[in-house]
């Protein structure tokens, strides 16, 4: 397969969302709110809950960047715009819960689901150059399935 | 989904295509151009108000079924036409805005089924008014047509029109029951088969409710007398190749050892007679029976235990059109449902005399809140794309999908491993199609009362 065919039968997409707290005292509490999430059990994590609902999140993690950003790390399958309803119905909460340090007036984003997908857009640092993956046509699901013992 | 408490719609002020299916067994649809804007909203006012002219019917339920049923849907550049401020067009969403001609490519109206190949009076910018009239007989409906001739040729141009009737035994084309599957709607009268799945809210086909996402309704577009209790729909023309389905199946039956008939059930996920696969993957006359009533009372997965698509296949056309509660990218099976109004096109196929060269094919509405999230997602995601869903890859829909030659396949999941069967070509081609709104009474009755702005609108 050619370099271009592979490129295009990406199915993944990376997202680098970088998010400034409005305030030094919104980053300590955006960090706490991050730091008390992380720390529970995986089982009681409600951002674990939400993205295996989702089924199309590969990895995803939290970063903090300096002394005022909050930087969420994934590859997830498939067309965000197209799905960003079902996104906010499955970790809308989760947004809420940290965008409150960040942008009030995106709060909640249930109610602001056009004005959090342009919040995503402006603010996902994507990635430099072609993304890479090693299994550029498989999807979470397909990994999944295939794990549970799928042909 | 079901979460929010039923709340109360005025089902008079409803369009009723957008709740109820008419049952009735013939149907017309008319593209007409505004030629004079007080003439054309003159129309408006006859079909609302006027007991000369079949009114636009609502979702009120009938005492007595009338001969005859009209419904109107308008383009974005109707809304233009008719002397809509554009203030209150920018309050619309934008995929209704850009119409059915420059979302094509999205949908897979591509090269054949392109814009440039549609009927014409389909690609028309012109193309103002969808009219809509479903009759109990041929009589009724020439008579319900001619009569809203009258009222509409002071003010509308007829730019084409076509027609639909049922065919025996209440199949499609390609010889399926069609039209077990509708939403069921909360609070509103059921009008489809019971089942067992969740109730859709009333905000999925009706603007100003909430929506079958938490926290949300879909925007209202403005004025609230034009928006609310309006829906979309987008109009379809759907040629279907009959010879082609027919010797597709002729061919996979013999290469694979399947009957004609189990190639057919698999393609679809129903056999022919409408009885589901997944609750009967042999034969489609189970014993005991599967009473009428209850062939669409069922799910995937859960007790019904097909979570791979070994009676069912995960990429077969009702699977892929709505997953119910298989596993599926966003866990979004139940929340992209549509409402389906179809009537065949041609004369009934038959075998004996293939390639008669009459066309053949569904006339089509498919109605929701939002043309992008139900519409335009079916077809872009489940319909055109199999990555939704676990092993599909990048497979179209067997049935429906935008097929390439020589690239189409479809995989039927077995224990041992899938069959795969390939060469699998397009067999429904778009002859057009447009994107309409669909106006509560009280928003027909608004356009009616329009007065020509003083700075009318470009064209």
């Amino acid at each position: 397969m050619s370099e271009q065919a592979a490129v295009e039968q990406l199915v993944q997409s990376p997202l680098t969302l970088v998010m400034t707290a409005k305030s030094p005292e919104a980053f300590a509490a955006l960090r706490k709110t991050v730091e008390d999430l992380q720390a529970l059990p995986t089982d009681k994590n409600p951002v674990v809950a939400a993205l295996n609902r989702l089924g199309t999140v590969h990895f995803a993690r939290f970063a903090f960047l300096g002394n005022d950003q909050l930087a969420v790390i994934t590859t997830y399958d498939g067309d965000f715009d197209a799905y960003i309803n079902d996104f906010i119905n499955e970790i809308g909460e989760v947004f809420n819960a940290l965008l409150r340090h960040v942008d009030e007036s995106l709060v909640p984003v249930q109610s602001h689901r056009a004005e959090f997908l342009k919040f995503v857009r402006a603010n996902d640092l994507r990635c430099v150059g072609q993304f890479y993956s090693a299994y550029p046509q498989r999807t979470v699901l397909d990994i999944v399935d295939m794990a549970n013992g799928a042909g | 989904m079901g979460g929010n408490p039923a709340v109360a719609v005025d089902l008079g002020d409803v369009q009723g295509l957008i709740l109820r299916g008419y049952t009735m067994p013939v149907a017309r649809c008319i593209g007409l151009a505004v030629q004079e804007a007080a003439g054309a909203r003159a129309f408006l006012t006859a079909v609302t108000d006027d007991s000369a002219v079949p009114s636009v019917a609502s979702a009120q339920p009938w005492t007595v079924k009338p001969e005859s049923c009209v419904n109107l849907g308008i383009t974005f550049a109707g809304l233009g036409a008719l002397g809509v401020s554009a203030e209150s067009r920018a309050s619309f969403p934008t995929e209704y805005a850009e119409g059915a001609v420059a979302r094509a490519a999205l949908v897979g109206d591509v090269g054949d089924s392109g814009p440039e190949r549609w009927l014409g009076w389909l690609a028309d910018p012109d193309l103002h008014l969808v009219l809509v009239v479903f009759a109990q007989s041929a009589a009724a409906l020439e008579s319900a047509t001619g009569r809203l001739q009258r009222a509409w040729s002071a003010g509308w141009r007829e730019l084409g029109r076509c027609d639909g009737e049922r065919l025996p035994g209440d199949v499609a084309h390609f010889g399926y029951r069609d039209g077990l599957s509708q939403p069921t709607v909360d609070g509103v009268p059921p009008s489809g088969l019971p089942d067992r799945l969740p109730r859709a809210p009333v905000g999925e086909f009706l603007l100003g409710y909430p929506s079958q996402f938490s926290g949300h309704s879909y925007a209202v577009p403005t004025p609230c007398a034009l928006g609310a209790n309006g829906s979309f729909a987008a109009l379809r023309v759907l040629e279907q190749d009959v010879d082609g389905f027919a010797e597709f199946l002729t061919r996979q039956a013999a290469r694979t050892g399947m009957s004609e008939e189990l190639v057919a059930a698999k393609l679809c996920g129903r056999w022919r007679n409408g009885t589901p696969l997944v609750l009967s993957p042999d034969t489609d006359a189970p014993e005991p029976p599967i009473p009428a009533e209850a062939l669409n009372d069922f799910d995937y997965v859960g007790e019904f235990g097909d979570d791979r698509g070994y009676r069912c296949p995960v990429g077969s056309h009702v699977r892929r059109m709505y997953p119910r509660s298989s596993r599926v990218a966003g866990n979004a099976g139940h929340r992209h449902r549509i409402v389906r109004r179809g009537i065949p096109y041609g004369p009934p196929y038959d075998p004996a005399h293939p390639r008669d060269g009459h066309p053949r094919g569904l006339l089509g509405l498919f109605i929701g809140a939002s043309l992008a999230d139900q519409f335009e997602f079916l077809m872009a995601q489940w319909l055109n794309d199999g990555t939704f869903a676990p092993g599909l890859g990048r497979a179209r829909d067997p049935m429906a999908g935008a097929n390439e030659p020589g690239v189409g396949r479809f995989s039927i999941p077995c224990p041992g491993g899938p069959i795969v069967l390939d060469g699998l070509p397009r067999f429904v081609t778009t002859r057009g199609g447009a994107y309409c709104f669909l106006p509560s009474i009280t928003g027909l009755r608004y356009l009616a009362d329009l007065r020509p702005d003083p700075n009318p609108p470009g064209p």
